[in-house]
């Protein structure tokens, strides 16, 4: 019974809203809102095909480059930052500025300075993705608690060991919120890096049907936008209960006492 | 490094912004990239001093600025409301939970094209987009602040039979304040990005579609184009200036707002 | 058996607007194998007494030596055991790999044996796969006292570590501390504001005063090697030296 009520409660919105959705849209003339049916109709004729591996699997292997870049920068930059009240002082305005500068802004600058490959739409990506992944991992890194600093100290934890066994861990509560930031930003810049100079990705495929007036294909595209930002949500959402199950778990006690 | 660890912040702060200045001074000026693909801080502050004197340029700055305040103003009013309301009721906060999950990865940009083709490159897509994405951040924040609410003050409230407007109005709403004025602060900076992003790249009038104009005028509009991102970013950090020390004006007693020790 | 820990003319200001000396002078040794209690009114700067010793808190003057050797920071064969037991044990660890932390120098098989030597020590074998936040208060400190016990170290610092836990738990953990001190021969200073504990567990007490804190009084514990709750609480010696050292205890809060 309780299976039957939490299943309902996951899938009963969104079931509710897509049947409304496919019900007033059914005799739907408007060109821009095609009936729902028909999207999902092209949705199946466009994307499961060639497209999957010429116009997906490329956005999706940029995403998840400059994703890695950002995180591995952001974590190394972060932990610096963090540790150091003189670094922070230094890097903070800096960073403040480089911070407010829209990435699609940066996309002409990029061009300029890498070319309209493949790098380009990596550095794009990582210029977004690295602002969450840095600021949470220093914030992370300042929040260390004191008395397991004391502890390590006493123990004469120090070096890489104190960075492995107390900081990171520490931190990785916080580490995982900024990664889980990253991600959504990441995919909306895997969009952009494609809209300017590409010959493929999933972004260019959506603009493409924009351009040539091909609706419910540019719809389909939307969905499977949404549909990775879901694949990639979940992935994560499993890969963090796995890092983080010694939090939860200390958390859900701390909750029960 | 030991020369540096005895100033106070603002001059470290000074040491860091000159050292980036003089990195964007010398690296074009010695060849290691190109002057043309990057020109020397001198050269873009000229640059940035002539756009301060057209009138394009305060007309496009006053657009997005426009566009970002209308949008923001919109998300936060809504995703307040909609975060209270699915933060108090817990029925309404479990049925409308996994369609969050659902909704919320789905980024911005995939509206592009249907606020093109609704909007073409009027303000509004702008707006759609700007809204879009600073509903979610607000939402998300104010919904982390319902449900920080203390175990035991909630008991306690219940103990003492305080009805739902009352609970909203003594536990609820102090506990999620600080979360929306964060989400608030998030919100507008997003905005911002959203707003220049909507416009850079479809059309509709403000600092992005400045940018995308003098990134397809040639090499002489170089400089130009990096005055404008320039510009871009001290908006942004201007934007997040104002409203940190917004929330810490009106925030003085949060534990948040008490400076490290 | 010569002095172990020296701590010569102790002296620490804390500079801001108004400079705060916490301690004024504290000048003590201890010698190897001694179960030393130091106690004291509150803000006698017990704790901070207790950071120099283990070099995390540098002193304004004066110095404190470890066999011999100043303490210019942590140094090494020396473990401290921390009043907050939740915050002092790393909750991404197991008990077993929480002990075995300090010790990842030395060979596995050394190591896994003084961790279990040690979990055995303090009684807790059988949660040796569990994580700190599964565990009781009295026993997650039991964890601490067994990570530092695994240590072998020869001075054992204790800030007010029972402060936090029950009182029947309180009297089980200073039962063990003392078994241990016995058996493993351990250096140990103890920092409490109990007095009772203080005489219950220490061979001498240190009673500090007011800030700026130097030494009140300096009280041999004449009672059996052989102590336990119930007898030795019990007994005209102890019910003596309590009231004394109450008096003391009364006498720094007023400013003697």
């Amino acid at each position: 019974m309780r299976v039957l009520r939490r299943a309902l409660a996951l899938l009963g919105l969104p079931v509710l809203l897509l049947a409304t959705w496919w019900a007033a849209s059914a005799q739907s003339t408007n060109v821009y809102y095609p009936p729902l049916r028909t999207i999902l109709r092209t949705f199946r004729h466009v994307w499961f095909s060639d497209r999957l591996r010429n116009d997906v699997l490329p956005s999706v292997l940029r995403l998840l480059g400059g994703y890695a870049l950002a995180a591995v920068l952001g974590i190394a930059i972060g932990v610096l930052i963090g540790e150091s009240r003189t670094v922070r002082g230094v890097v903070e305005p800096v960073l403040e500025f480089l911070r407010a500068i829209p990435p699609p802004v940066l996309v002409p600058v990029l061009i300029l300075l890498a070319g309209i490959g493949d790098t380009m739409k990596v550095l794009v990506i990582t210029s977004g993705c690295i602002w969450p992944v840095l600021l949470n991992t220093a914030a992370g890194v300042r929040a260390t608690d004191q008395v397991l600093a004391d502890t390590a100290e006493c123990y004469r934890v120090r070096g890489p060991a104190r960075l492995r066994y107390l900081v990171l861990p520490a931190a990785s509560p916080q580490i995982m919120t900024g990664l889980r930031q990253a991600l959504s930003i990441g995919i909306i810049l895997m969009v952009i890096s494609e809209l300017f100079a590409a010959n493929n990705g999933l972004g260019y495929a959506v603009v493409q049907f924009q351009r040539g007036f091909d609706i419910p294909e540019m719809w389909s595209g939307i969905f499977m936008l949404g549909l990775l930002g879901l694949a990639l949500a979940g992935l994560f959402a499993l890969a963090e209960r796995w890092i983080l199950g010694w939090y939860h778990g200390q958390r859900r006690a701390s909750r029960s006492r | 490094m030991r020369v540096l660890r005895g100033l106070p912040g603002w001059a470290l702060g000074l040491v860091g912004l000159a050292g980036l200045a003089a990195l964007l001074e010398v690296v074009p000026r010695s060849g290691l990239v190109q002057a043309k693909y990057l020109p020397p801080f001198s050269t873009l502050v000229r640059a940035l001093g002539q756009q301060v004197g057209t009138r394009g340029f305060w007309s496009a700055l006053g657009h997005t600025l426009l566009a970002w305040a209308i949008g923001l103003a919109i998300a936060v009013a809504a995703g307040a409301a909609v975060g209270l309301l699915l933060g108090s009721v817990r029925f309404l906060h479990a049925a409308t939970a996994s369609t969050v999950e659902f909704l919320r990865p789905i980024p911005s940009v995939a509206l592009i094209p249907l606020a093109v083709l609704l909007y073409n490159v009027r303000i509004q897509s702008t707006l759609l987009l700007v809204v879009y994405a600073s509903f979610w951040q607000v939402l998300l924040q104010v919904l982390a602040g319902v449900s920080d609410v203390d175990p035991v003050a909630r008991q306690t409230a219940r103990s003492y039979r305080l009805g739902p407007w009352a609970r909203l109005r003594y536990l609820v709403w102090p506990t999620a304040l600080p979360y929306l004025l964060t989400g608030i602060r998030l919100a507008a900076a997003v905005a911002l990005i959203l707003a220049v992003t909507a416009e850079l790249v479809i059309g509709s009038p403000g600092l992005g579609h400045e940018i995308a104009l003098a990134q397809s005028s040639g090499e002489s509009a170089v400089p130009v184009l990096y005055a404008l991102v320039l510009v871009t970013g001290l908006v942004g950090v201007a934007v997040n200036a104002v409203f940190r020390v917004g929330e810490r004006a009106l925030l003085p007693w949060h534990p948040s707002m008490r400076a490290p020790v | 058996m010569g002095d172990l820990l020296e701590v010569r003319h102790l002296r620490k200001a804390y500079a801001g607007r108004r400079t705060v000396e916490a301690i004024g002078d504290l000048d003590f040794t201890v010698p190897q194998g001694e179960l030393l209690c130091v106690i004291g009114p509150s803000g006698a700067g017990k704790t901070t007494l207790l950071r120099c010793v283990a070099g995390l808190l540098p002193p304004t003057s004066g110095e404190v030596r470890l066999a011999g050797q100043p303490v210019t920071g942590p140094p090494a064969g020396m473990a401290v055991v921390f009043q907050e037991y939740g915050r002092s044990l790393f909750p991404w660890l197991s008990v077993r790999r929480n002990v075995a932390l300090p010790l990842r120098h030395l060979p596995r098989d050394r190591r896994d044996a003084l961790v279990s030597q040690a979990l055995a020590a303090v009684g807790l074998s059988d949660v040796d796969d569990a994580y700190p936040w599964q565990l009781s208060g009295g026993m997650q400190q039991r964890v601490a006292i067994a990570r530092a016990v695994a240590y072998e170290p020869s001075v054992l610092l204790m800030d007010e570590p029972f402060a936090a836990v029950d009182a029947q738990t309180r009297a089980e953990l200073e039962d063990l501390v003392r078994s241990l001190w016995a058996r493993l021969g351990v250096t140990i200073m103890f920092i409490t504001h109990d007095i009772d504990e203080a005489v219950y567990l220490g061979q001498r007490v240190l009673v500090l005063s007011r800030a700026p804190t130097s030494i009140l009084e300096d009280i041999r514990i004449d009672l059996p090697a052989q102590r336990d709750q119930l007898g030795t609480r019990g007994s005209a010696e102890f019910t003596a030296l309590r009231g004394h050292l109450y008096e003391q205890i009364q006498r720094a809060k007023r400013g003697g």
